[in-house]
């Protein structure tokens, strides 16, 4: 504790004396945004920043069950840094991107983390992945002041700005979700018999009060799987039993694929519905695919779901941002393909981005915070409705577009729609899709923060 | 009633696979005194053995078969390398070995094949037969399961009553010095055991992946739940197994249908307690009659 003290007073010092120095009219780093001015000099003015460097820190299973897919996302985020690095970085920084494994467990999540905090020295933890890990963390990651931005997770959790004024949540959260797919089923579907399955936590119940909104009425029956457990064929076979005729799945993508192959055991045939966390069609359909000896062909077995996007399909190939994010992925990534993950992992790179520069020249770790709590409704970039930030909100991405898989690519169903947590009305976004800035980096002016 | 048969009838699938789990823990526990916790990831390397190869070309059959001969191969060099120093001496000891191989094959998998999900092909259709307009829950594939468990049971049962081997077997076990002055060689005989009950392992590693997703840790809620229905049949009897088994299957199958899937390991906890309560020796144990 005493070094630390010790080392931001030294960092204070340092940013005094080199705007003493340079002696231009800009304000103390401490205000948090810039002047806007390109005068003023490059300052270590925070933990974690220096003169030429931002390191930035994140917590991803690399190992373990939730490996698959999630494991893809900072390789995508690490391809998009060293982009942004190789034109120059931001404000002359070149952000450093250190992520670590904590294979999905809680314990490990606490361990990395505190190595990223108090050895690596980052400056922001950015795109932590998962609800019951990053639950592990956010205490410690907001008593030490450190900004916690973009949490890889839908869960509710990361939107209490009152207790956890460092955390900001960044996909769309499961509740709005919910909402938004179930507000489409009911008036598409008002005669189904719906059955929900969802996984038994925090996800399932998070999405099942969204989906309660719309779909209350017509629910016959809600079967809840325990992650962990893979025999779900009861599960199936209540469903089956209950006649629902409509099934929406809050489900992760192993789950989605076991759901498929018991409904095939069991000849059952609803119309099944997805949230996008367990709907990626490539992940689910490689896991599918072994199974297609007799009559299923590769991800054949999810034509025709329906499920949501509030970022661009990688299969969209004639989307402006997917085509930077294949350029991006072609000059940086490493091996295999741009996926979905990576295409997640890049537009949370792209939101940190934007956040930088909008916490002006010399950010700092509460700059930054103001920054995004103040401009971070503006940002533009490939998520397909805007982020609701404020100063008492800190949830993500505002909603999604309903979509249908067909023919190994996904359409869209409806306009992008965006809500919010609780009551709030569904509306059409209004806003057009916004587009790649010419050289695929974000040109956010600071922000002033009073 | 739909949900009742189909119910019943996974159940009675998965159930199979217990079983053939049990009857490896049994096999083990007749030729050696010994409870292998690392039954399931053995079956589980094995299982990935196969996979590899299916997934290099080979025929699903192929795959099976070594899968059976790197099990016994297995089992055999478990038995001669690890268990052999600790065999005789406290049972503990032996216990505590095998939950350590039990950690140490699940690592050496993570590192070898990656620790996540991926798919296993069956061999037979995965799609349930309809009857009179009824779907039922029931696959070829899950035919080929049942019948392969009760081909094994039945092997098994022969072997231990009708041959001479199965006899030095169980004799070896029950008393191996006497054994040792008759002129049985008990060494060579308990790596019989523990290489059977390997190849009995790998079978139900491969039935139980067949049409599902595997990872390095897929084996463990099959094994603890093999234990149970081992227990259930009295850790001795190779039919005791198969009906301990097939008893847990359904009665597992119940309980999350009926109750909530978050109760499963409970509810096999709760059977274990009470079996041991009130019929410590299992339903199909002759043991106490061999008390001295």
């Amino acid at each position: 504790m005493i070094s630390r003290t010790a080392r931001l007073a030294a960092a204070a010092v340092a940013a005094s004396l080199a705007l003493a120095a340079c002696g231009a009219g800009g304000r103390p780093a401490e205000d948090g945004g810039g002047t806007g001015a390109t005068g003023e000099a490059a300052t270590a003015s925070d933990v974690g920043i220096t003169e030429t460097t931002v390191k930035v820190g994140a917590h991803f299973p690399l190992t373990g069950v939730a490996a698959p897919g999630y494991a893809d996302i900072p390789t995508g985020t690490k391809a998009y840094f060293d982009y942004v690095n190789a034109n120059g970085g931001v404000n002359g920084r070149q952000i450093e991107y250190v992520y670590k494994d904590d294979a999905y467990n809680p314990t490990q999540t606490s361990q990395v983390t505190n190595e990223l905090v108090l050895q690596d020295q980052i400056f922001a933890m950015l795109g932590g992945l998962g609800t019951p890990t990053h639950s592990a963390v956010i205490d410690f990651l907001n008593s030490e002041g450190v900004p916690d931005l973009f949490v890889s997770s839908g869960s509710l959790l990361w939107d209490q700005p009152q207790e956890n004024p460092q955390t900001f949540g960044w996909q769309p959260d499961y509740e709005v979700e919910g909402k938004i797919l179930a507000q489409y089923l009911a008036q598409n579907f008002p005669q189904a018999k719906v059955g929900l399955f969802v996984q038994d936590d925090d996800f399932g119940r998070d999405g099942e009060k969204g989906a309660r909104q719309y779909l209350d009425s017509q629910i016959v029956t809600v079967q809840r799987y325990t992650p962990g457990n893979t025999d779900i064929a009861p599960q199936i076979a209540a469903l089956q039993a209950a006649g629902a005729d409509l099934v929406v799945g809050f489900a992760v993508p192993s789950y989605t694929a076991l759901s498929q192959l018991n409904a095939l055991r069991l000849n059952y045939k609803p119309q099944w519905a997805y949230s996008n966390v367990g709907a990626d069609l490539t992940l689910v359909g490689s896991l599918l695919a072994r199974f297609s000896e007799g009559a299923i062909t590769d991800a054949g077995l999810l034509e025709g779901v329906i499920s949501t996007s509030y970022l661009p399909n990688v299969t969209q190939t004639d989307d402006k941002w997917v085509q930077l994010f294949g350029k991006v992925w072609d000059e940086h990534g490493g091996e295999g393909d741009l996926n979905n993950f990576r295409i997640y992992g890049m537009s949370q790179a792209y939101t940190f981005v934007s956040a930088l520069q909008a916490a002006g020249p010399n950010p700092t770790r509460e700059g930054i915070v103001k920054a995004v709590e103040s401009g971070g409704k503006t940002f533009q970039g490939p998520w397909l409705a805007p982020f609701r930030f404020s100063a008492d909100k800190h949830g993500g991405i505002a909603g999604v577009a309903v979509n249908k898989i067909t023919g190994g690519t996904v359409q869209l169903l409806t306009d992008v729609l965006v809500t919010d947590n609780g009551t709030a009305p569904i509306t059409p976004v209004g806003t057009p899709p916004s587009e790649p800035t010419a050289n695929g980096i974000p040109d956010v002016k600071p922000v002033a923060t009073g | 009633m739909q949900q009742f048969l189909n119910v019943t009838l996974t159940g009675l699938a998965q159930g199979a696979v217990y079983a053939a789990i049990a009857l490896a823990l049994v096999l083990i526990w007749r030729s050696t005194r010994i409870v292998n916790f690392a039954q399931g990831a053995m079956a589980m390397f094995t299982t990935y053995i196969a996979l590899a190869l299916i997934e290099a070309g080979q025929s699903y059959w192929v795959g099976l078969l070594v899968a059976l001969v790197s099990g016994l191969v297995l089992g055999a060099l478990v038995e001669r390398v690890v268990v052999r120093r600790v065999e005789g001496g406290p049972e503990l000891n032996a216990v505590i070995v095998t939950l350590g191989l039990f950690v140490g094959f699940q690592a050496l998998a993570a590192i070898l094949f990656g620790s996540t999900f991926v798919s296993f092909p069956a061999p037979f259709d995965l799609r349930g037969f309809t009857v009179g307009g009824v779907n039922i829950a029931f696959t070829p594939n899950s035919i080929f399961v049942i019948v392969a468990v009760i081909v094994v049971m039945l092997a098994l049962v022969a072997l231990f009553r009708f041959t001479n081997l199965g006899l030095q077997m169980r004799a070896s076990a029950f008393s191996q010095e006497m054994s040792r002055l008759l002129g049985v060689r008990v060494g060579a005989l308990l790596t019989l055991g523990w290489a059977l009950a390997a190849v009995v392992g790998s079978l139900a590693g491969v039935l139980i992946a067949g049409g599902n997703l595997v990872s390095p840790n897929y084996m463990d809620a099959v094994v603890v739940y093999g234990f149970v229905a081992a227990v259930l049949g009295g850790l001795e009897s190779p039919g005791g197994a198969v009906v301990g088994g097939l008893t847990i299957g359904l009665l597992l199958s119940y309980v999350s249908g009926y109750l909530g899937s978050e109760l499963v390991a409970l509810a096999s906890l709760v059977i274990l307690v009470a079996v041991l309560l009130v019929r410590p020796q299992g339903l199909f144990s002759h043991a106490a009659a061999r008390r001295v």
